[in-house]
């Protein structure tokens, strides 16, 4: 029977030596492993990272409102909840007659608010933010995200905000 | 119990490191609150006999190579296979994610090589003669373990739902029908209808991804355990050797060492097949349009297909009814030849299990070219 490798306990001879080599060895079979994972690694990485979502606003720059018509927001206090691009929307008329639309995603947890009327409510955690969108109570840390909105051949349209329009 | 009362054994003292290491103090720190020095030693202690035919003894453990990258594949494939829109989601997966045909690929060549490799270790125990008393539990997993794998493969072949995957099925499931008294009950069940549809592959996907596995790893978890407790079967020759002349190996440290270089070569053959060969994905199934020229069952299923070929129309009853007898003749094995070592009706089956093997060979030829 050969002798059982865990069971020879002490240095040889020349262990110096050998204690040398034994080092080199393990760290270049350490190395060659790490390397050889990593090689493995990529491939499963890149297969699942996320995949380039497209623009939501498409080529034209522009998206279609889903669930809202021009006549859900005809008069001045009137808004709804919808959506565009598989996002969620609120659009609404503010008191001076102006259309308004917000990306409806929370700013603070990410849940889409509700339009109430004179105020727009987050179910989750209770925040709340007026009909310009700023937010005035509760844990949102910043305004919720303005769309320029407007009306074409009898559908809503929405559009990123220029940058000069913005505040 | 004070944990702090168990000392450690003395034979564990010697292969431990320094108690002065932060490694050494790490290890006592566990041994003292999980006594488990026995099983340690135990897996320390087991040996693999070494002799002219021991490289056989590798087999099992390719095949468990190739079952593991079943899993991470098949993880893989599960993150964006959608059942609702197979063959789309397929589609989708080798033509638009990054190294998704790759990851199909070497899920479709790791199944091949793991049906091939247990054909290989099933023949190779039975040459050695190792299912024999007291190792009939660890045949008879085998066997069923083999039958489970090839049911993997079944399931699988339809989930892309190309023309391919729909033919192959509906052939196995009609054969399966074909099969008096419970054939028909057990092919709707199967089936999820009068026919294969999109119906079926919510419960081949069920099957595929949870209930096989689960079965697997149940079988592998036996299979393990039996040879864990009763140690490696020796051949004949090598048993009748005095004590002083028998080699063993450490299986753990030594023999699995030697091992892992096989494994990378099978890796690396498992890419190499995945790169040059792709698994191609055909048109999506249409139940209406006519099978593809030239369709043809996987190379483990050609042998069987080339033999019911030679029983046509009512005859194929008879074929089947052969054909079922062999599997029932595997696992009956361990309790035909029981000698040890073998006599003449050890060497008869041998000669049987020869005169078998070329059978399958011949028939998987001719069907591959007929």
């Amino acid at each position: 029977m050969t002798e059982s490798r865990i069971e020879k306990k002490g240095p040889p001879s020349d262990a110096p030596k050998n204690d040398k080599r034994r080092k080199f060895l393990l760290a270049a079979a350490g190395g060659i492993g790490v390397a050889w994972a990593g090689a493995a690694a990529y491939p499963v990485y890149k297969y699942l990272a996320p995949q380039p979502v497209p623009d939501p606003f498409g080529e034209e720059g522009k998206a279609v409102v889903d669930k809202i018509t021009p006549a859900d927001v005809a008069n001045p206090g009137m808004g709804k909840n919808g959506g565009y691009a598989s996002r969620g929307l609120i659009v609404l008329r503010n008191g001076e007659g102006e259309l308004k639309a917000f990306d409806s995603k929370c700013t603070h947890a990410g849940c889409n608010v509700q339009f109430q009327g004179n105020v727009i409510h987050c179910n989750c955690h209770g925040g709340e933010y007026d009909l310009t969108g700023k937010n005035i109570s509760g844990p949102p840390p910043k305004p919720l995200t303005e769309l320029k909105v407007f009306v074409e051949n009898g559908a809503l349209y929405v559009s990123p905000m220029e940058p000069q329009q913005k505040g | 119990m004070d944990y702090k009362q168990n000392h450690i054994p003395a034979d564990a003292e010697a292969v431990l490191p320094d108690a002065d290491t932060r490694m050494g103090r790490f290890y006592r720190a566990l041994l003292k609150r999980y006594p488990i020095w026995p099983v340690i030693q135990f897996f320390l202690g087991k040996k693999v006999p070494e002799h002219k035919h021991s490289a056989w003894y590798m087999l099992g453990g390719i095949a468990l190579f190739f079952f593991v990258i079943q899993i991470i594949t098949g993880i893989l494939l599960m993150v964006y296979y959608k059942p609702g829109q197979p063959w789309q989601s397929v589609n989708r997966i080798v033509m638009e994610i990054p190294f998704g045909a790759l990851i199909r690929s070497m899920h479709h060549w790791s199944a091949n090589l793991m049906i091939l490799t247990l054909f290989l270790h099933m023949f190779s125990t039975l040459f050695m003669k190792a299912y024999r008393a007291p190792r009939e539990g660890t045949w008879i997993t085998g066997f069923i373990l083999l039958a489970l794998v090839m049911l993997f493969g079944f399931s699988g072949y339809l989930l892309p739902w190309d023309d391919l995957s729909f033919f192959a099925v509906r052939i196995g499931v009609s054969e399966m029908e074909k099969v008096p008294v419970l054939g028909e009950f057990a092919a709707g069940l199967a089936r999820g209808g009068p026919d294969v549809s999109m119906e079926t592959i919510g419960r081949f996907y069920a099957l595929h991804v949870v209930i096989l596995p689960l079965l697997v790893l149940a079988f592998i978890g036996l299979h393990l355990l039996f040879i864990q407790i009763q140690g490696v079967s020796e051949p004949d020759s090598f048993a009748a050797l005095p004590e002083d002349k028998k080699k063993y190996r450490n299986f753990f440290g030594d023999f699995m060492i030697g091992e892992v270089p096989v494994w990378l070569f099978m890796f690396g053959l498992l890419i190499a097949l995945s790169a040059a060969m792709p698994r191609g994905l055909a048109a999506e199934a249409n139940p209406m349009g006519a099978a593809p020229e030239g369709i043809k069952p996987e190379w483990y299923l050609l042998a069987p297909y080339q033999a019911l070929k030679l029983f046509p129309g009512k005859l194929e009853l008879v074929g089947m009814a052969m054909m079922g007898l062999a599997p029932l003749l595997v696992i009956a094995l361990p309790f035909l030849d029981k000698e040890v070592p073998s006599g003449k009706r050890g060497i008869t089956i041998t000669r049987i299990a020869i005169g078998g093997l070329i059978g399958f060979l011949g028939m998987t030829i001719w069907g591959l070219l007929s």
